[in-house]
């Protein structure tokens, strides 16, 4: 990670052992993803087929058309999307717990679920072709709530503060959401279709979302994993941090900046799901330390393994009807917080 | 040329006045300590100058004003010992005494080596490089009070503002942390600002003194001739004597009100 | 003396009808004397009244009522949020549900008002039985009959002209673009099977009858035909579904064997599943 090893008796807080597990474990979930699903092909299969598209490799699988396209057309990019999409969230969230100083911030925090999800049921609900136009409108949506999230907390006046931010935050979120849920209820007949958006799912991934996602992901995560020296700094407090040298307010706009889009992106291709900005970076805190020079790196892994499994959770657990990958992620968030709490009160 | 020149600043919190109009200058290398009663604008004015609050008037460094040289190069310039620093718990001292490097760092940039051996030398000089592995939230008093100062050090800047450093220290420590300063200024000229309740040790460590009271700068110059009973009397409502200890340094001792 | 005689026979006779029926209708109160104020929530029970020679006293259907033509120029509502006093306020004789909302038939019938409210039908039968229903209350109970000897005659002919094959082609009918179709234990699924068709979602049938699957089920799954129930809800077509992830391997895709249906005609259950029975027949033999 490019971090000097030692300081006489100091080791950097993310040690090189970690990052081989996240990645390991990356790895690990991105092949299960692959080899399992409502039809039956056999584990070793799915590896030749896999191995039999890279250059100089001649394997053949056996398989006929409609398996291979099964594992190309439909698995591997719904993993891919299912890794993409975690690595993001639980990024912007390891991000927005640093820049607010808050361990229960998530990348929903300032309005960017609320709108995406009014922009999204605004263009179901109008009826016509779908598919094409709702990414469109969520992320727009996404935007926009943050924009006005940010104007909200100017216009409070005074030092635009983390506080003043997430209440403007606050106030924005409900207004859309009772926007969304007011446009949703006049639409009966399209109430299913915009749950089940609001839910998430990665299942009507193919590459076109994978490669609509990637450019987004990419460049957030960048940005952000660039920033965790700053974050760093900033978890002495604002105020400590000015006086060291930072321009909070800067540093603030830009982080959140990148937070925001890779999750509206994030949110316009696979919906709204919950707890992996939370479940995700809060984990990687208890186990690796507070440091974001840690957090940030292992969240991006963490949370790519952890959606692509409770992806695989949701595709098999009922199969074939599949459970929205929201509910999954919720099942597993709810007794998370319940060991925190148990936990906190035996920590320091 | 002064390395520090206050020049007329104001401070105000939302309409109320708590530094009003002051001016001072401190030398390279010389010690000036703030005295005066709870409330009367020191902490306030050296967040001024640290850059954390927002003032009217003129801050400069060296002779250029700290407005014009921008955040992160007035870091290198001054440095803040907070009065209640906060420690985030998870941290360990050797990572919380590499924040100081941070004005010497590019917003994007990774630590170097050499900013690694400016820590573990600001550890050292305060024989505290045994604490750098350990975690800020199980350091004592006296051992979070040096990690502190020594990220103040890290910064390497020629001016340093101590907001109360003997705050919740006992006296062994008080002086310790005293001497430190003390130690650090004859060796590299670092001018020191600092806020000091305790009259005695500001008149034990510091060249001169200021006083202040409802932010304005009352009287400021030599030790013998501010800290007098009349004006303790006068300013902080308490009754004093002020004699001479055996070496000669001037002792401030509170004295009991007389009952029947 | 006559008249008032008749009136009776029609009143038990819908009584009984209503002890009976199995699947069939739900609530109902007893049919009024006289209707001349129809008020339908129902597209399907819109297209059986104007079948049933009656349209011109419908006097107001739910936006969803669009066959015949004539349905459109009658007042509108909106069926999932009804109010009783949006309903009321049409001054109806008779009203026609399809899907209680919440005590909206409560609330007419504290009104005084007629109504009749239908469950989905769960088999052919179920439909003939309706139209009997509903031609009983709005007097017509000799065009009921006659409609009902026609469709059964166009029906059977439909299923006569089904040549022999050695095995019954497979096929997939789509509801709506995530994948939610039909077992043969519905309605809709039961015409299918009368022709001769399997369906290939009878495997997976999670009891609800509406299974949901997935691409790579039907990938493995390979029917000969696709049947596509919502290409005016949704846009879907030939092309659009050429186009998901793996679906170009599909022989029922590679073949030309995708049908667009239309969806008011899929779904509906009134005169007019005769066109749905033709045309699913002319794909698949004709």
């Amino acid at each position: 990670m490019g971090e000097p090893a030692s300081m006489g008796r100091l080791k950097s807080p993310l040690r090189l052992w970690q990052l081989l597990a996240g990645f390991a474990l990356v790895t690990g979930a991105l092949l299960l993803g692959t080899m399992i699903g409502p039809v039956s092909i056999s584990p070793a299969a799915v590896l030749q087929e896999i191995l039999g598209r890279l250059p100089f490799v001649s394997v053949d699988s056996g398989l006929d058309d409609r398996m291979a396209a099964i594992i190309w057309d439909i698995r591997l990019p719904r993993v891919l999307l299912g890794g993409l999409v975690g690595a993001t969230l639980a990024a912007a969230g390891g991000a927005y717990q640093g820049v607010f100083r808050n361990p229960l911030a998530d990348p929903y925090l300032l309005g960017v679920a609320a709108g995406a999800g009014l922009g999204a049921t605004l263009v179901i609900t109008a009826g016509g072709s779908v598919d094409a136009v709702v990414p469109i409108a969520a992320f727009v949506g996404a935007v926009l709530a943050v924009a006005l999230t940010y104007l909200l907390g100017a216009a409070a006046g005074g030092r635009r503060t983390g506080v003043t931010l997430i209440l403007a935050g606050v106030a924005v979120a409900a207004f859309f959401t009772a926007a969304q849920t007011f446009v949703q209820q006049q639409n009966g007949d399209t109430v299913r279709e915009v749950y089940s958006w609001i839910l998430g799912r990665l299942s009507t991934a193919g590459w076109s979302e994978v490669v609509l996602l990637a450019p987004y992901a990419a460049a957030a995560i960048l940005v952000l994993l660039m920033h965790r020296r700053l974050l760093d700094v900033l978890s002495v407090g604002e105020e400590e941090a000015e006086a060291l040298g930072v321009n909070t307010g800067c540093m603030r706009l830009t982080v959140v900046a990148a937070a925001s889009l890779g999750t509206a992106a994030a949110v316009a291709v696979s919906g709204l799901i919950g707890f992996v900005g939370i479940v995700v970076p809060h984990t990687v805190r208890l186990m690796a330390g507070s440091s974001y020079r840690a957090i940030l790196p292992l969240s991006v892994l963490g949370g790519a393994a952890f959606l692509v499994l409770a992806d695989v959770v949701a595709r098999t657990a009922l199969s074939p009807t599949e459970i929205p990958i929201g509910v999954v992620t919720a099942f597993v968030g709810g007794p998370f917080f319940a060991v925190v709490l148990r936990t906190s009160g035996r920590r320091t | 040329m002064s390395a520090v020149t206050v020049s007329g600043v104001s401070v105000a919190y939302n309409g109320l006045r708590a530094v009003a109009d002051v001016d001072l200058g401190v030398g390279p290398g010389e010690w000036v300590a703030l005295i005066g009663p709870n409330g009367s604008g020191k902490s306030s004015l050296l967040r001024a100058v640290a850059g954390t609050v927002e003032y009217e008037g003129d801050i400069l460094f060296d002779g250029v004003d700290r407005r014009v040289v921008g955040r992160r190069q007035a870091a290198r310039q001054v440095a803040l010992v907070p009065q209640h620093p906060f420690l985030p718990v998870g941290m360990r001292s050797g990572e919380y005494v590499l924040l100081g490097r941070n004005p010497h760092m590019g917003y994007w940039a990774m630590e170097k080596v050499d900013d690694l051996r400016v820590s573990m030398q600001a550890l050292q000089r305060l024989s505290a490089e045994d604490l750098a592995h350990r975690f800020l939230g199980s350091l004592s008093g006296g051992e979070r009070q040096r990690v502190v100062l020594a990220r103040a050090i890290a910064q390497e800047a020629s001016v340093l503002l101590l907001d109360e450093p003997t705050t919740g220290l006992d006296i062994g420590h008080q002086q310790q942390v005293l001497d430190l300063v003390e130690d650090l200024r004859r060796e590299k000229g670092i001018a020191v600002l600092s806020a000091l309740h305790d009259l005695t040790l500001a008149a034990q460590y510091a060249d001169r003194l200021a006083l202040l009271d409802g932010g304005r700068l009352v009287a400021e110059g030599e030790k013998s001739q501010i800290l007098t009973a009349e004006q303790l009397a006068r300013f902080s409502g308490a009754r004093v004597s002020v004699v001479r200890g055996p070496e000669g340094q001037i002792v401030v001792i509170p004295r009991r009100a007389q009952r029947a | 003396m006559r008249g008032m005689l008749r009136r009776w026979v029609v009143l038990w006779i819908a009584v009984v009808l209503a002890a009976v029926a199995c699947g069939g209708d739900g609530d109902r109160t007893a049919a009024p004397i006289e209707v001349e104020r129809i008020v339908s929530a129902s597209p399907s029970h819109t297209e059986i009244l104007y079948a049933l020679g009656v349209g011109d006293l419908v006097i107001a259907t739910d936006l969803t009522s669009n066959f015949p033509a004539a349905a459109a120029e009658t007042g509108k509502f909106d069926a999932f949020n009804v109010s009783v006093e949006a309903v009321a306020a049409f001054e109806p004789d008779l009203v026609i549900l399809f899907y209680d909302p919440g005590d909206v038939v409560e609330g007419l019938e504290a009104l005084g008002i007629t109504t009749l409210l239908f469950s989905p039908p769960a088999t052919l039968d179920d439909v003939f039985d309706q139209i009997r229903d509903l031609g009983e209350a709005v007097h017509r109970p000799d065009e009921a009959a006659a409609l009902i000897d026609q469709m059964q005659g166009d029906l059977a002919a439909v299923i006569e002209s089904i040549p022999e094959t050695d095995e019954a082609p497979t096929y997939y009918h789509e509801l709506d673009p995530s994948m939610y179709t039909v077992t043969s234990d519905t309605f809709v699924g039961g015409l299918f099977a009368s022709l001769g068709l399997e369906n290939i979602a009878d495997v997976v049938d999670d009891g609800t009858g509406f299974p949901q699957l997935s691409s790579e089920y039907l990938l493995q799954a390979n029917p000969n035909f696709i049947f596509l129930a919502d290409t005016k809800c949704c846009g879907e077509s030939e092309d659009t579904v050429a186009e998901r992830p793996g679906w170009d391997t599909l022989d029922a895709v590679s073949e030309g064997r995708v049908v667009e249906l239309d969806d008011d005609v899929a779904q509906r259950w009134g005169p007019r599943i005769v066109d749905l029975v033709a045309a699913v027949a002319g794909a698949v033999y004709g």
